[in-house]
């Protein structure tokens, strides 16, 4: 019986290829986004899980108010690790990490830039990061030692063979390699090429036991039986009890299962994460997948009367109706299968430009029996909720009635097909708005001012040399014509390094606790960084060699202190005094979706890691670059000329809402294709059933245009109902995400028009070509074809 | 064989009733060839259609083979009509997506014949039927006279004790027809019993008995001679 199920469905779909076309396209096309959709999911809630300690681990986080509000984050003191080591009984052991940073590893002539963290010793028990060679116990406790992975391995030695070899590093210190470790998962925060022992940041001089300083990450491995619960309720007083300095600062700590998906914390509470985008986009593949099924329903039961016959037919011969709805859904599961072939042939074809939107290294897991598993019941669970319908509606159908050719098709003013096409349109409005709401909100924030001038300004790390060299090769880049403008900064325009609530001035109330970002520069950043300068001027040690110890505000700090005469006041920040002499217009630091906060620019007696320079517009900005290269090969020889173009860098504080936007227009773009897609078909349909109405009315008089629109506007109707079901929620969705930006745009009346618009424009298009065809065909023909 | 009291049937709809059978009683004996004669919407389609257990009485009762089977529900009358009834229409009813071998095998796969053994009968029934030669090819290459041929092979294919022919030459030329007839006939000498609607006096002249039918009821019936 299988058999000829399966035979019969095979030459169904032969013999209806068109129809057979649009549905596996349909759920092809619908599967992959699933598949493709599932990946990304995937690879979000496998993070960390690799670890085999995973349900141990848990990372210290600090709990503290400033300004009334709640803030919850994970830098954490140096020296917390060896107080929970001391106070908790239930830690097995803790370790730190610092900042990634990239640093030159030199070998002979081959000079290679990596990137990697310095860890305790302890890192590698802790993580499972297995090494290929070398002991993960004693492999960071050498001073002089460094681990590297065995891709840094092959590319400094060309072997892996590394184990015992010493290679140099920033052209200062020798290290010899104690550990050989395997490249870290994709999906990991530890992303590191090399880690170098917590004693080398010690011999550096960088290490330090202040409880003020949260510049590094602890973690914390429990015991085996421990309770969480203790341990944290012994967090809760930890650092009040080594930190006289503010009684009410709490801790926590914080478990690797959720580091990932809900670290995204407001007023000291989880507000989810990651795990919204998880859950928007396991909907969309979920409605997506849908939308092809239904697809699939509606073409099947607008095929009906095609069926009905065989129906009959079957049921006089014998077959009961279990057996009818095993056939059809045997059909369905079939298709389904040839599109679930097809979907992974386009999964495939599809996934590096995935991976590169994505910033991801996803695979599809061809190996893993669990993957075959997986997609085999994705199939069958298709066929089967794309067939159910169909099965039952066709197979309900009496003998007598489809035999004696009595049987009509239904024409209510709801059927079950009408519904199909509102949820499925529905759907596809949703997005629509969704992605122009989106799109809207992006270009809103890529459009607000900055507060400087991003053209042709430019910067670069100081490495090696540079600092000490800095005045020569300023002088250098001045003299040469490739800037026009030189300052050194503590870090780059785009990125907020450093804040403090430990700015003080006369007048400031004792329980002000604002928070300041803190830059430094040593002269002419107002006039590289285009700044607009509201009061007094710039940093211009030359001419007043005190303004090391100089300050500017932004306008924003100036409120803060309410100064009305700033001028010349005393600013200290900890230990140091400046002196005020300007103030500019708050200019974008951090986010761009944030107002901007108070901040204060220290003189040129703080510290530097960065070098900007404004690009003389009278040359090119390659010929520039070029000078600028050979200027920084001059006095940084051994470090190779990387540079950073401030516009792009600033860019990259979108790339999540870009990402985001174009993720949802090409959901929403399929999603309409794959609903026009079934449109198309059911007009098709819906068309060839009402032939002789068309003769009949067109031997009557009637004209194209009005055949047309008689033929167009039951859909228009449909695709009217889908927008007043579908814009409330996404009006409802959006307005909600919105709501996580405080600088955001408004959803405007517009929006709905365009979006109304649009869809009915698309559906004309796609049910017009029908509608004009069976317009035009000959009424003679189509009444004889009666 | 079958034995019919007092049936009643209607079709309703919002405004009007319509009287289909109206306490039609018949009595059709096995072995028996019965032709049911009538102007259209006499009743004549739906008593074939009731006694084919397609579609059930309003009232009165239907006896088969001695059972009561007027309030049989779907799965029992699909099991009686599988292994007891088959049929034959004006319009063939052939699956197009079929073979002819395909289309006559079907009733074998419902009632759970081994593959081995449909074979073997299938081909049995076409070979009597003399389209053996045309049993790979789809019904739209066949002639109006091949497909009923087909069709009455597959009503037969599993050894009825009872055919039911609505109209079966309606669609023919007289040639063919008078093949269908014979065909029809053969299988009522060989112990079928049959029941054929027809509007053709030609073709209920090869039955036993016709019954004459007006507005649902019995009006007249002529023993043939």
């Amino acid at each position: 019986m299988l058999f000829n199920y399966l035979k019969i469905g095979c030459r169904n779909l032969l013999k209806n290829k068109g129809f057979s076309a649009i549905n596996i396209t349909g759920l092809a096309i619908g599967m992959a986004s699933a598949i493709l959709i599932f990946l990304w999911i995937y690879d979000e809630v496998t993070y960390e899980q690799f670890h085999e300690k995973k349900d141990r681990i848990y990372e210290a986080w600090n709990l503290a108010s400033f300004s009334g509000e709640l803030h919850a984050w994970n830098t954490t003191p140096k020296v917390l690790a060896a107080a929970i080591q001391k106070d908790l009984p239930e830690v097995e052991t803790t370790t730190r990490a610092a900042w990634p940073q990239r640093i030159q590893f030199a070998v002979g002539e081959k000079k290679i830039n990596a990137s990697g963290q310095t860890v305790d010793s302890t890192f590698l028990q802790v993580f499972s990061f297995p090494l290929l060679k070398g002991d993960p116990v004693t492999a960071l406790m050498d001073p002089l030692g460094v681990v590297v992975t065995e891709d840094l391995g092959r590319s400094l030695f060309g072997s892996t063979d590394v184990l015992g070899k010493t290679v140099r590093i920033d052209n200062r210190k020798e290290k010899k390699i104690t550990g050989v470790a395997a490249t870290p998962p994709a999906n990991s925060r530890f992303q590191f090429e090399y880690l170098l022992p917590w004693a080398d940041l010690r011999t550096d001089g960088d290490d330090d036991a202040y409880w003020g300083n949260n510049s590094v990450r602890n973690y914390v491995l429990l015991k085996a039986n421990a309770s969480p619960a203790s341990a944290n309720a012994k967090m809760k007083v930890l650092k009040p009890r080594y930190d006289k300095e503010d009684p009410n600062w709490q801790m926590f700590l914080y478990p690797m299962s959720r580091w990932r998906l809900y670290s995204s914390f407001e007023s000291g509470k989880e507000t989810g994460g990651i795990i919204v985008y998880v859950r928007i986009f396991a909907t969309i593949a979920i409605l997506i997948l849908l939308i092809a099924c239904i697809n699939f329903m509606n073409l099947s039961t607008a095929r009906s009367e095609k069926r009905a016959k065989e129906v009959g037919i079957r049921k006089v011969a014998g077959a009961l109706r279990g057996h009818l709805v095993g056939q059809f859904l045997g059909e369905s599961v079939m298709i389904a299968f040839i599109a679930g072939l097809l979907a992974v042939l386009i999964v495939v074809l599809s996934l590096p430009g995935f991976n590169r939107l994505a910033e991801k290294t996803m695979r599809l897991p061809f190996g893993e029996p669990a993957f075959w598993l997986l997609l085999l019941g994705t199939i069958v669970l298709t066929g089967v909720v794309a067939g159910s319908y169909p099965a039952f509606y066709l197979s309900s159908f009496r003998p007598v009635s489809v035999l004696k050719g009595t049987f009509r098709k239904i024409n209510a003013l709801i059927t079950p097909r009408k519904l199909l096409v509102i949820t499925q349109f529905s759907v596809a409005i949703m997005l629509i708005l969704s992605t122009i709401v989106i799109r809207k909100q992006l270009q809103y924030a890529q459009e607000r001012q900055t507060g400087y001038d991003k053209a042709g300004l430019t910067y670069m790390f100081m490495t090696g040399d540079m600092d000490k060299n800095y005045l020569l090769i300023r002088q250098e880049l001045l003299q040469s014509g490739a800037a026009a403008s030189v300052t050194k900064t503590s870090s780059p325009l785009t990125q907020n390094w450093s804040d403090t609530w430990g700015i003080f001035w006369d007048g400031k109330s004792p329980d002000d606790k604002t928070d300041f970002d803190r830059f430094s520069a040593d002269e002419n950043l107002a006039v590289t960084a285009g700044l607009t300068m509201v009061m007094g001027r710039d940093f211009d040690l030359s001419k007043y060699p005190t303004d090391s110890t100089a300050m500017l505000l932004n306008e924003s700090a100036l409120k803060t202190m309410g100064f009305k005469d700033p001028l010349g006041r005393i600013v200290k920040d900890g230990d140091m005094e400046f002196h005020i002499v300007g103030v500019f217009k708050d200019f974008i630091l951090g986010s761009p979706y944030y107002p901007t906060k108070p901040m204060v620019v220290e003189g040129a007696k703080r510290w530097f890691n960065v070098i900007h320079v404004k690009l003389n517009n009278k040359n090119s900005v390659a010929a520039s670059l070029k000078k600028m290269e050979a200027i920084c090969k001059k006095y940084n020889p051994q470090f190779p000329f990387e540079y950073h173009f401030t516009d792009e860098e600033y860019d990259k504080k979108f790339a999540n809402e870009q990402r985001i936007a174009t993720l949802s227009a090409y959901f929403a773009a399929l999603t309409i294709f794959i609903s026009c897609l079934g449109l198309f078909g059911l007009a098709a349909y819906m068309t060839a059933t009402r032939v002789k109405e068309i003769g009949v009315r067109k031997v009557l008089g009637a004209s194209v245009s009005s055949i047309t629109s008689l033929l167009t506007k039951d859909f228009l109707k449909l695709i009217g109902i889908s927008f007043l079901i579908g814009a409330p929620i996404a009006w409802y969705c959006m307005h909600h995400w919105l709501q996580s930006y405080p600088y955001r745009t408004a959803i405007e009346w517009w929006l709905f028009a365009l979006t109304g618009l649009l869809t009915a424009a698309i559906a004309i298009a796609t049910v017009g070509y029908n509608a004009i065809k069976a317009a035009l065909a000959n009424p003679v023909k189509s009444l004889r074809s009666e | 064989m079958i034995k019919i009291t007092d049936l009643e049937k209607y079709y309703r709809t919002e405004e009007v009733e319509t009287v289909a059978l109206n306490k039609l009683s018949i009595e059709v004996k096995e072995g028996e060839f019965v032709a049911v004669m009538g102007p259209s919407g006499c009743g004549k389609s739906t008593l074939l259609n009731i006694l084919g257990l397609l579609d059930d009485p309003d009232a009165g009762s239907f006896l088969f083979n001695g059972i009561e089977v007027a309030k049989f529900n779907e799965r029992k009358r699909a099991d009686l009509r599988k292994h007891n009834i088959g049929f034959v229409f004006q319009s063939f009813n052939l699956i197009d997506e079929l073979t002819v071998f395909e289309n006559v095998e079907l009733p074998l796969i419902y009632t759970g014949v081994k593959a081995a053994e449909r074979k073997k009968i299938v081909e049995e029934v076409l070979d009597k039927m003399v389209i053996m030669h045309r049993r790979n090819h789809y019904p739209q290459q066949l002639s109006g006279g091949q497909q009923q041929r087909v069709a009455v092979a597959r009503a037969v294919v599993n050894n009825p004790k009872l055919i039911l022919a609505d109209e079966p030459t309606g669609n023919l030329d007289s040639s063919n027809g008078n093949e269908v007839m014979q065909l029809l006939t053969d299988l009522n000498e060989q112990g079928t019993t049959i029941v054929m609607v027809t509007h053709s006096e030609h073709d209920a002249r090869y039955s036993h008995r016709i019954i004459r039918m007006l507005d649902g009821q019995t009006v007249m019936e002529n023993i043939m001679v």
